[in-house]
């Protein structure tokens, strides 16, 4: 099983009033300086592997009705699961074009970054909840 | 012979019964369109009614865009035919890029109620012919994602063309851009607009009865094109 995300936004210069009220809400809790922007993320799964025509299509899907590229922007990525790792390897070395010990050096520091990206929220939330708990 | 107007009736919608009846009341035939219709042969004029079709999910009108009638509705509006959209029907035909913008949730964020005073912009478009420029009308007005924005460029384009046809008046309920409340494509077949004329077309429910302008506008059309 695979996993493209895609995440869209309202443009910077599109009001969000939903943004707006979850920001008054989260100033009312305490939580301050807090500037919030409501977006939506969609998981997409597929069987077998992400390849470059399938993201290609993807972005077609996402363009063409998950986000109003009027008002919103998107973005879409492959999301590593521990089952697809070898086919997401594959996909994205077919997009970057270079030569295999590169792309195997630029994967090896990706999955670095996105642990060290996990470990991170990890600790804050588990700093956050020891704050509230205090 | 009376002209036939269609009625789309999406899953969610909520004002199409009122729009029929509005279309019998002033003279026409009103015709029931169904979401999963595959043509629109029999109809001379269609409109898009409000309501929440298929729940506003993902946003207003992006899934109603993509129902099977919609081919044939946006084939036929290319091809001139008068069409009609009333707040959820204007996000609907702006989501299908019949409209440019796009209509987002108000700026007040609350959901938005109220007898609604507009001024008139033009009368060139296939709907309001009737009215005269600068005319000032009152219409219900009920939504929650009535904002109506738009880039810059599309903005200035539709000002200069005329294409801005109806203008908030006496306070902005929603933060439009421009103050826009309806706007039609560059023929002035289709028009979009987040006010409801079908409710005001009878002394007992409606505020006024200007929304009776909108279909003796698009009769009259029809009339001459015969």
């Amino acid at each position: 099983m695979a996993r493209v995300v895609v995440d869209v936004m309202p443009k910077p210069e599109i009001l969000d009033p939903q943004g707006k009220a979850v920001t008054g809400a989260l100033a009312r809790l305490g939580f301050a300086g807090m500037s919030v922007r409501q977006g939506k993320r969609f998981e997409l799964e597929f069987d077998g592997e992400v390849t470059e025509e399938r993201l290609a299509e993807v972005r077609r899907a996402a363009e063409t009705l998950l986000a109003n590229t009027v008002i919103e922007t998107f973005d879409v990525r492959v999301e590593p699961t521990p089952e697809s790792a070898g086919a997401v390897d594959e996909a994205q070395n077919s997009q970057a074009g270079n030569n295999q010990a590169e792309n195997n050096k630029a994967e090896n520091n990706k999955a670095e970054n996105s642990k060290a990206d996990g470990s991170e929220a990890k600790s804050a939330e588990e700093a956050e909840l020891a704050a509230r708990a205090g | 012979m009376s002209p036939k107007i269609g009625v789309v009736t999406f899953p969610g919608s909520l004002d199409d019964q009122d729009a029929l009846r509005a279309i019998r009341k002033c003279g026409g035939e009103p015709v029931s369109l169904w979401h999963g219709d595959d043509n629109v042969d029999g109809v001379d004029a269609v409109i898009l009614p409000g309501g929440f079709s298929y729940g506003d999910y993902l946003r207003c009108g992006a899934i109603s865009r993509f129902a099977p009638v919609m081919a044939e509705v946006i084939k036929a509006a290319e091809a001139g035919m008068p069409v009609l959209g009333i707040c959820n029907g204007f996000q609907i035909l702006c989501e299908a890029q019949l409209l440019p913008g796009a209509l987002i949730r108000n700026d007040v964020r609350v959901f938005v109620c109220k007898d609604q005073d507009l001024q008139v912009e033009s009368v060139d478009t296939t709907w309001t012919s009737e009215f005269t420029v600068g005319q000032t009308i009152t219409l219900v007005l009920k939504n929650g994602e009535g904002g109506y924005v738009a880039d810059e460029d599309t903005l200035q384009r539709l000002e200069g063309e005329g294409r801005v046809v109806f203008r908030y008046l006496n306070g902005n309920p929603n933060g439009s851009f421009h103050d826009i409340a309806g706007i039609c494509n560059e023929r002035g077949n289709v028009l979009g607009l987040m006010p409801h004329p079908e409710h005001n077309i009878d002394p007992l429910t409606g505020p006024t009865q200007d929304g009776r302008a909108f279909f003796s506008s698009v009769f009259n059309f029809l009339a001459a094109k015969v």
